[in-house]
Formats: structure tokens, C-alpha cells, sequence
């Protein structure tokens, strides 16, 4: 299992929008996503949009990110370059 | 549909509260919960339950489908970046959380794939609005989107029209939200038999009205009768009987067959005047809720609206509200139709146990709370809108408008400022309008009652509206069947209140008119006008009932009646001194009527 610390960073936080990027990165690994709120320890499954909605992550929320299976370790990155870019919000990159 | 023991075995019968007198046979139509969305729970076996489970993979795929078309033509017509609420929609239809509760749902608990839908979405939304940030929390109506659409699928219409029924039905549920009722094709609805709900209900309140049989307080209603089911409810006793064996159909259908051919008035008697055998004459106005029953006022011989319950107007789309001009259409149409009798229209009564205004939380105890006039003074664009919608609607006929709930002379004081200032208003903007308009307090609180002579000073005329006055006098929550025997019109404290209501009026030279369920109840109706009472107000089908009492009785010999009844002790006493006395006095009326009981 791969745990990364993340910071919330982009304007909005984990909105609709950017919580619709990380639900689609995860969904493309076979890996199980966990994403943990550091402050409130509420978790939420990263291939689920109701529950990563649910975490209403703001900007500046700190979230661990947990990736298990084969290929944990390129979803743990791909998921925190995510995050660490802002989720492509103020680039129009045309994620989808 | 599930064929367990429970939906073998026949002739269940459930008693409740008798809440609309009649005899009705037919189908089941059974809402659910909220009585909006309309898809009925229906229970199914584990074979049926995979074919449930295979019915909304499809319509998951269907929906997914319809999104991503909606998707390409949005993103070609507007641009990428306006189509991406509609990726958080299909994420939502993905999301393997939803699809793994939704299959569990349907496989444990053995229900439709509809039902299913409704239940699971209903949950994660009430999980969001928990969420304190904003802009999360009106996700919900993305979720509700969601629902919608993929419910439109299952069900393979837009949607389930309520108001245009294909056949007879009766409906069953857990209680009748005034919306909708409201929203109902009454021409197809045969009666209601609910869970929950007491005498004075809205939804018996309705049934009543409209003159369709309803049993209430039957607590499990909904878990036994499915839709489709043959139901008998006896509204007079107060029973139901569900899927009945055929001896007893065939005998709650001759027995239906009598009771219609005597609830049936020739036209001659509609005609007459509600006059006693001594020549007094009484005033019998309509109590009306829904604009659709404004052209039956004729038909049941009412002399004018009482009292037109406003909110309903509200309650059929809050927290949206009606506009200026969309409340002057209907209050126009009740000026007009009213003609010189007239109509008392209340402003609305929102708040306690009918449905508030946006912005305004739920209370401990809405009863005692945020309701009626308190809601108007609070919310005063509100009060203010509906003021200038009655005063132009005043142009066609005779409006007055009575005050819901008052407590204190204040509240009387400031609204008369606040519809003074809004006749002002229209004036100076010379927007048409009559200004003649009188303002009647309604009398429901028992500090209102005993302080009657100061009202009657300020106000133009007096309104005894039983049904809460008898709720905080004897400290009765009418709809709770727990304590719904308690909730006694003719309890002795209730008469000694509205003979004094009817002095205070006299020495005032005020009019008092009573409006509320008494009314409508033949007894109880005697003595009221036993009491002193010379106008009433009630259900429009209960009219001709209460004027065939009327037209029976002698009125000095009643008012005698109720001189001693106002010196017992209890409601038993007095109910049991009237059931004897009056078929003595009155037999040709009387006689009959207890003897149907």
C-alpha cells in the first residue's frame, strides 16, 4: 500500500469539477483509492464521486491519499500530481 | 408483486379514525412517502429481485447514454467547459458506492428497482445536507437529477401524472401532503385511508370537502395494501377492509349503493333557506381550499366563502411563492364567484404544522411557534404581495380578510398599519383597487377569546376558528391519535368560550362567524347555533347535511337545550344530553341521522 500527504490547493477545493478529475484519474487504475482528511480522519473512496463530494475538501485541507494493488505506486503519483497541479483548474487542458 | 401469506389472506380489516363519512370500493393507488415522486413500493421474491437488479443496470446504461449525448451537443453549442456538470451527472451514474448500495437494496430488502432508487438517492441527499458548505450542499440537486432521470427510465414515462389518473382509485399512504392532494384528479379518487393523521387533519379536512370517504390513524396501512389491491374503506365506522373475500364485497356494495342514494339532495331543498321551524334564519358560507372547488359553492347552496384557507395556494410549490398576479387571478375568481355573499379570504397560515417559508427553520413546537400572523408580520414582502393581490381582486366582489392566530392587539395593530400602508401604496401608484375591505380577527387562542370585547372594538368582525381554539384550549394536538380522544368540540369549556364569544359579539354589535369541523357536524352544529351562533362556515358537501338539521330543529328550544348542556361537567355528559334530546326534538331529522350512526 502507497500513502501520500497532499494540500489542497487550488481555489475552489475539491469541488465538483475537481473532484470529477480525481474520480476519473482513479477510476483508470485497478488499485483500490482512499482519500483521508487529515483533520476530520473522515475517509472517502476515490472512485466514488457522491463520497469524495461528501469529504467537502476546501483549499488548504491536508488529505492522505491510500492506493492498493498492482499498480499503486503510478496511481499514487498520477493522484497527487493531480492534486498538486491545482487539478488542471486554472489550465483549460482538457482533462476529459 | 410478492405473494406472501400477508397478501393471501383476506378480508383484513384495520380500524382507524372515521374522518369522511361514506362507503368506497375499489383499487389501491399507494403513494410513497413524500407523495411526489410516484412510484409505489412493491415487494418482490429473490427471483424477482435479480430481474429488478438487471432493470436498473439498464436503465443506468440508458441514462449514461441520454447524458453523453446531452453532453456532445452542449460541448459543440457552448464550448467544453460548459458540459462539465454534466461529468459530475455521469461520475454520479458510475459511481460504483451508489450502484453497490442500489443492488443491495433491492436484493435484502426485496423491493423494485424504483423504490430503490428513491430510497438510496433520499439517503445520500439527507447526508449532504448535512455538509456545511453551501456550494456542496446544492449538489443535491444534482443527485436529485440523477434520480429523476433514471426513475423517468425505469418507470418509461415522463412522468407519473397525477393530476390525470386512467382509473378509479383509492389512495393509501403514509399521510396525504397538502400538495399533493392539491395536485390529485379527484374525479378519480374514491377515498384515502392513511397511517397517520386525526379528525381534523388536512387530509380528512379535504376528504371531507370534497365529499370521498377517508379512514385515518390506521398506522400500517401502507405496509399492507399494495397498489392494485382491492380495498373497502368505511368511512362512517371508521374501518377498512383490504382484499376482500367476495360475500363481504358484495355486501360494502349494496351498502354503498344506499348511503349514495341518500347523501343525494334534490335541488329544490339546495334551494332552500337553512331556516329553523321558528323562523330564525342561519348564514351557511363555504369553507374553501382549492380553487377547483370555488365552482362547486353553488351546487351545495353555500352563501359566500367563510373561509378561504390561502396557504393552499402555497403549498402545492413552496418554498417557491405565488406571485402578485398569479394570487390575484384566483382571488378574483373567488371575488366573482362570490358575488354580493361575499368572501373572508385568511391570510396565509403558514408555519405549525403546515409548511413554512424558506429561510424559516423548523421548530420544537410549531405549534406554539413562528406561525399564522406571527410568519405574515415576520416576512412582511410576503404579507405585503398577498395584501395588494386581495385589495386589486376587490374590484370584482366583496372581500374581507381575516387574521389567522392572534394573540395580542398588537398584531391586529400592525397589520392594519401594514394594509393601510399598502392601500397607500396602490393609491399613490394608481394601480386599481377597492379599498373597502374589512378586517376580521380570527379568534383561536384562548387569550384572543377572552379578550374578545378589545378585538371586537378594533376589528371589523370576529372569526371563531374551532379547530385550534379547541386544540390550545384543551391542549390537544388534533392530528395525534394518541391524544385524539381528547380533542372534544363539545366539551364544556369549549361551549362556555363561544357563548361568551357570542355576548362579546352582541354587546359590540360586531358579526361572528364560526368556521371549523364543528360546523360541519350536524350536532354539533345545534349547538352551536344553540349557543347563539348565526353564521357557520363549512365544508361546502357538508352544507346540505347541516342545513337539513337546521331546517329541523326549533331554535328557542335548542337554546335551552344548550343552557343546561353549558352546566355539565364533561363532553360525555353534554354528548349524551344532545343524542337524546335532540331525535325527541327534531325527529324527523335527528331520528334518521343516529340511527345511521
Amino acid at each position: 500500500m502507497k500513502e501520500r500527504s497532499v494540500t489542497v490547493s487550488n481555489r475552489l477545493g475539491l469541488h465538483a469539477r475537481a473532484a470529477a478529475r480525481m474520480v476519473r484519474r482513479a477510476s483508470q487504475f485497478n488499485s483500490s483509492v482512499e482519500l483521508l482528511r487529515e483533520d476530520t480522519g473522515e475517509t472517502a473512496d476515490g472512485k466514488s464521486i457522491l463520497s469524495v463530494l461528501l469529504l467537502a475538501a476546501s483549499r488548504g485541507t491536508t488529505l492522505i491519499i491510500k492506493t492498493e494493488g498492482e499498480d499503486e505506486e503510478r496511481a499514487i503519483s498520477a493522484l497527487a500530481e493531480l492534486v498538486e497541479q491545482k487539478f488542471g483548474e486554472e489550465l483549460s487542458d482538457g482533462v476529459f | 408483486m410478492a405473494s406472501s401469506s400477508v397478501t393471501r389472506s383476506r378480508d383484513v380489516k384495520l380500524q382507524g379514525v372515521p374522518a369522511s363519512p361514506g362507503i368506497a370500493v375499489g383499487r389501491v393507488l399507494r403513494l410513497d412517502e413524500r407523495g411526489r415522486h410516484q412510484f409505489y413500493y412493491i415487494g418482490v421474491s429473490a427471483t424477482q429481485a435479480r430481474l429488478e437488479v438487471r432493470r436498473l443496470r439498464e436503465a443506468l446504461q440508458e441514462a449514461r447514454a441520454q447524458l453523453k449525448e446531452i453532453k456532445t451537443r452542449l460541448a459543440k453549442e457552448l464550448g467544453y467547459e460548459h458540459s462539465f456538470i454534466l461529468d459530475a451527472h455521469l461520475l454520479m451514474l458510475e459511481d460504483p458506492r451508489l450502484i453497490e448500495e442500489l443492488e443491495h437494496d433491492i436484493r435484502t430488502r426485496r423491493v423494485n428497482a424504483e423504490w430503490a432508487v428513491r430510497s438510496v438517492t433520499d439517503r445520500a441527499i439527507d447526508a449532504y445536507k448535512q455538509v456545511t458548505d453551501l456550494y456542496l450542499r446544492e449538489r443535491t440537486s444534482d443527485l436529485e437529477d440523477v434520480a429523476t432521470r433514471i426513475l423517468t427510465i425505469l418507470s418509461g414515462h415522463d412522468k407519473f401524472d397525477l393530476t390525470k389518473l386512467d382509473e378509479d382509485v383509492i389512495i393509501v399512504a403514509k399521510n396525504i401532503w397538502p400538495s399533493t392532494v392539491a395536485e390529485l384528479d379527484f374525479k378519480r379518487v374514491l377515498g384515502f385511508a392513511t397511517n397517520s393523521g386525526g379528525l381534523t387533519s388536512h387530509s380528512a379536512i379535504i376528504a371531507r370537502s370534497l365529499g370521498i370517504p377517508a379512514v385515518v390513524g390506521l398506522h400500517d396501512v401502507t405496509r399492507l395494501a399494495k397498489t392494485g389491491n382491492i380495498l373497502i374503506i368505511d368511512g362512517t365506522e371508521g374501518c377498512v377492509i383490504l382484499r376482500p373475500t367476495k360475500p363481504v364485497l358484495s355486501l360494502y356494495t349494496a351498502k354503498r349503493k344506499r348511503d349514495a342514494s341518500r347523501r343525494r339532495l334534490p335541488a329544490a331543498e339546495i334551494a332552500q333557506a337553512a331556516e329553523t321551524t321558528d323562523g330564525v334564519r342561519m348564514t351557511l358560507r363555504a369553507n374553501v381550499e382549492l380553487p377547483t372547488e370555488i365552482e362547486s359553492l353553488a351546487l351545495f347552496g353555500a352563501e359566500g366563502v367563510g373561509l378561504y384557507r390561502s396557504e393552499f395556494l402555497f403549498l402545492t410549490r413552496l418554498p417557491e411563492l405565488p406571485g402578485e398576479d398569479e394570487q390575484y387571478e384566483v382571488y378574483s375568481k373567488l371575488a366573482a364567484s362570490t358575488g354580493e355573499a361575499g368572501a373572508n379570504i385568511r391570510v396565509f397560515d403558514l408555519g405549525g404544522d403546515k409548511l413554512t417559508l424558506e429561510g424559516f427553520e423548523a421548530e420544537q413546537n410549531p405549534a406554539l411557534g413562528l406561525r399564522a400572523i406571527r410568519l405574515s408580520l415576520k416576512a412582511e414582502h410576503v404579507f405585503r404581495t398577498q395584501l395588494r393581490a386581495i385589495l386589486r381582486a376587490n374590484l370584482h366582489g366583496r372581500l374581507r380578510v381575516v387574521l389567522p392566530l392572534i394573540s395580542t392587539i398588537n398584531e391586529l395593530r400592525e397589520a392594519k398599519r401594514i394594509i393601510a400602508d399598502v392601500k397607500q401604496e396602490l393609491a399613490e401608484t394608481r394601480v386599481e383597487h377597492r379599498a373597502d375591505l374589512p378586517i376580521g380577527v380570527m379568534i383561536e387562542v384562548p387569550a384572543a377569546a377572552l379578550m374578545a370585547d378589545v378585538f371586537a372594538r378594533e376589528a371589523d368582525f370576529l372569526s371563531v376558528g374551532t379547530n385550534d381554539l379547541i386544540q390550545y384550549i384543551l391542549a390537544v394536538d388534533r392530528a395525534n391519535e394518541n391524544v385524539a380522544h381528547l380533542y372534544q368540540p363539545l366539551h364544556p369549556a369549549i361551549l362556555r368560550t363561544i357563548a361568551h364569544l357570542v355576548r362579546t359579539a352582541e354587546s359590540q354589535q360586531v358579526p361572528l362567524e364560526v368556521c371549523g369541523e364543528m360546523a360541519a357536524d350536524p350536532l354539533q352544529a345545534i349547538a352551536l347555533i344553540g349557543l347563539g351562533v348565526r353564521t357557520l362556515s363549512l365544508a361546502p358537501a357538508s352544507i346540505p347535511l347541516v342545513k337539513n338539521a337546521i331546517r329541523s330543529v326549533e331554535l328557542a328550544r335548542v337554546r335551552s337545550l344548550m343552557k343546561d348542556a353549558m352546566r355539565l361537567t364533561s363532553s360525555g355528559e353534554v354528548e349524551e344530553l344532545l343524542a337524546r334530546e335532540l331525535p325527541r326534538q327534531a325527529p324527523r331529522f335527528f331520528a334518521a341521522w343516529s340511527s345511521r350512526a
